[in-house]
């Protein structure tokens, strides 16, 4: 590539919107290129400002149970809702979660909390998986120009875990790979994403019920829950860790 | 009354998305009890035309429309849609080679960097928001608005451009 990249080409790589030997050619321009790289990092601090601006507060759980008790037809419209009751229930859940240790990883949980609930919906699916083998060979290529990554499944011989199938996931608008793997009776879904993709970094932790263990590895992030032991599912992970 | 089995059923898929909508119609409305009012009306019709909703296509897509609509046909969106000029020709005068600033993000302070993307017109400060904090790819937020891609990457530099701009006058003030 001669000369600079343009303006518009350098903030479309920022977004992750250019796609393979694209991809190549531009950093080959940006190791040689102080200006274009420069550029390349204040679109990208602009972008992490951004978000950090924006992502904001928790919504009140009191919105929730409204909107839940609304669709059940037990409350009425909007605008029946008396606000100031709402209010003070608000403060009481507000003051709480201030003070609870939670708030500090509220960001980090909530991405596992939208896993967690990826993983409840996709087991209650009519199809939770749309690959049905127990055999890698088959599901690895299956992956193949559904997702924008090679998907590595890890022979699960020798352990407790087998493999069920797998399925293509959306996950705040980005595809992903979905394993459903078994332990027994349980049943373990494993996330995989690109790490550059995944908006807040998911955190391993215990939420609503499920345990979540998550890792990055050769730039793909890993989420597993279910509902086991996390010394478990650390067996699983090492299971993908140790396979190469 | 309604059947509480579809509630459910409604509720597994759509809650998952609540933390996202409900962020979205912050920035859209700029206002705590507006964004409430906006968010639970759109799981109202969501759950309601839920029969029209096509299994396995973009549920959050559908409801961010849902949304958006929501807020513009409510009185605050009416006020929000300024007419824009999406003319593509401003973007190919960016010369190559040179960009725009070495601004350094982090002396930007937040408050600032908020006050001048709420300052933006609806339709900039949406493509950046869906771009940057929902993380979404640019035929993603086309699908999502209804506009072809060319017009996502124009609002998108236009906005950024704007947003640059404002962080440089403050410093400049600062300095002062």
């Amino acid at each position: 590539m001669s000369g600079h990249t343009n303006a518009g080409e350098l903030e479309r790589y920022a977004d992750g919107e250019i796609e393979g030997q694209d991809v190549a050619a531009i950093e080959e321009h940006l190791a040689a290129c102080a200006s274009c790289a420069t550029a390349v990092v204040s679109h990208l601090q602009m972008k992490r400002a951004v978000r950090a601006a924006f992502s904001a507060s928790a919504p009140p759980d009191a919105l929730r149970a409204r909107i839940s008790g609304q669709l059940r037809g037990t409350s009425g419209s909007p605008a029946a809702w008396p606000r100031a009751a709402w209010w003070v229930a608000a403060a009481a859940i507000l003051a709480l979660a201030v003070t609870s240790a939670l708030l500090i990883d509220a960001r980090r949980a909530s991405s596992v909390r939208e896993l967690a609930d990826l993983h409840a919906t996709t087991l209650a699916s009519s199809s939770p998986v749309d690959v049905l083998s127990t055999d890698r060979h088959t599901v690895k290529p299956w992956f193949e120009g559904k997702v924008p990554f090679s998907v590595p499944v890890p022979s699960l011989e020798s352990t407790p875990f087998r493999l069920i199938g797998g399925r293509v996931v959306y996950w705040r608008g980005r595809p992903g790979a979905y394993l459903l793997v078994n332990k027994g009776a349980h049943r373990i879904s494993v996330f995989v994403f690109m790490a550059e993709t995944v908006p807040t970094r998911p955190a391993t932790t215990a939420v609503s019920g499920f345990n979540s263990v998550a890792w990055r590895s050769d730039g793909l992030q890993y989420v597993a829950v279910a509902d086991i032991a996390r010394e478990e599912l650390d067996r699983l992970k090492d299971a993908f860790t140790g396979s190469r | 009354m309604p059947d509480p089995s579809r509630v459910d059923e409604f509720e597994k898929v759509a809650m998952p998305l609540f933390t996202a909508l409900y962020n979205h119609a912050r920035w859209l409305t700029g206002d705590r009890a507006d964004a409430e009012d906006i968010v639970q009306e759109t799981y109202l019709k969501a759950y309601r035309g839920f029969a029209s909703f096509t299994p396995g296509t973009n549920l959050r897509a559908w409801m961010y429309r849902i949304l958006r609509n929501t807020f513009l046909t409510a009185r605050s969106g009416l006020r929000a849609l300024e007419s824009i000029d999406d003319d593509p020709a401003e973007i190919e005068q960016l010369p190559a080679g040179e960009t725009p600033e070495s601004v350094l993000f982090h002396r930007a302070n937040a408050e600032t960097l908020r006050r001048a993307i709420e300052a933006l017109p609806l339709q900039f400060r949406e493509v950046l928001l869906l771009c940057d904090v929902e993380n979404l790819g640019y035929k993603e937020i086309a699908e999502m608005l209804s506009i072809p891609i060319g017009t996502v990457t124009s609002r998108l530099l236009r906005a950024r451009k704007k947003v640059r701009q404002a962080i440089e006058e403050d410093i400049v003030r600062g300095s002062r």
